[in-house]
């Protein structure tokens, strides 16, 4: 993770690498200059069985969400919705 | 069986955003499926979000085949070719050609919809039931978004980083738990 690798140092670590997960897990993306969503900068960091569990946890996460939202919405879905309410067509 | 989430396709086509929002609530989790595979080599979260922009943008130039669910479909096809670019874009990956024959067969229809109501009810019980840090982080996480980075949620409650994803972890085991003792196996519901 770039910005906090004095807290995340070693992705070895078990405890280093299932913080990596969770962050990749979540659904705040950067954007490129030009709009294009970014990989989250732990994904980056993670090996590939780490990438998969990110993957597995965002799913879990995901459903939760929706099911806690009176709308069935995630937040990947609210995240998405945002930009394009503040973008014309 | 799901419902036929093209019903939305002409709100959509008018530019209507709160229809576009039904629409994903009913497909993410099968846009997900698809994507699971290059797991490994993209971050398939991302992809999603870039290819729920690009079907906003091409849904007025979407031509139905007859077929339900065909917006989903094109979904799931810009899905899988923004994966397979990003992978080979960004790690020159050669992907291996078992995640390209799977892929070539894309799901005709989502095959789980929005969640269900038992869903629903239990985890509205277990979710009043989640206490201390890890409610406040999970809650944090809800209410962003995905609009902010977890450091700036984390520093908001006062917590660092990695005690934040360590509480976001711990409240989504506890739901999970919470789940299986109403006997709602999350994992069997994600299938």
């Amino acid at each position: 993770m770039s910005a906090p690798d004095d807290e995340l140092p070693d992705p070895e670590d078990p405890a280093v690498r299932d913080a990596l997960i969770e962050a990749a897990a979540g659904a705040w993306r950067a954007r490129t200059p030009h709009g294009a969503v970014r990989a989250h900068p732990a994904w980056h960091d993670l090996d590939a069985e780490g990438r998969v569990d990110a993957h597995d946890r965002a799913v879990t996460s995901r459903a939760l969400e929706a099911a806690l939202d009176p709308e069935g919405l995630s937040s990947t879905a609210r995240a998405v919705l945002a930009r394009i309410r503040n973008a014309s067509r | 069986m799901t419902v036929d989430h093209d019903q939305h396709l002409a709100a959509i086509v008018a530019g209507d955003a709160d229809a576009f929002g039904r629409w994903v609530a009913g497909v993410e989790p099968g846009l997900r499926g698809v994507l699971r595979p290059f797991a490994a080599v993209v971050d398939t979260e991302a992809v999603l979000q870039e290819t729920l922009l690009r079907v906003w943008q091409a849904a007025p130039r979407h031509t139905s085949d007859g077929r339900p669910h065909g917006l989903f479909r094109l979904a799931s096809r810009i899905a899988r070719n923004l994966a397979i670019d990003e992978a080979r874009r960004s790690r020159g990956v050669s992907l291996d050609d078992k995640v390209l024959a799977l892929q070539r067969d894309l799901p005709d229809a989502p095959e789980r919809g929005a969640p269900d109501p038992h869903l629903r009810r239990a985890l509205a019980e277990c979710h009043g039931q989640l206490t201390g840090r890890p409610a406040e982080a999970f809650a944090a996480r809800v209410a962003a978004e995905g609009a902010e980075p977890d450091a700036t949620l984390a520093e908001r409650l006062g917590m660092r980083l990695n005690t934040f994803l360590q509480n976001v972890t711990r409240a989504r085991k506890l739901l999970v738990e919470c789940l299986a003792r109403r006997h709602v196996d999350l994992t069997l519901e994600l299938r």
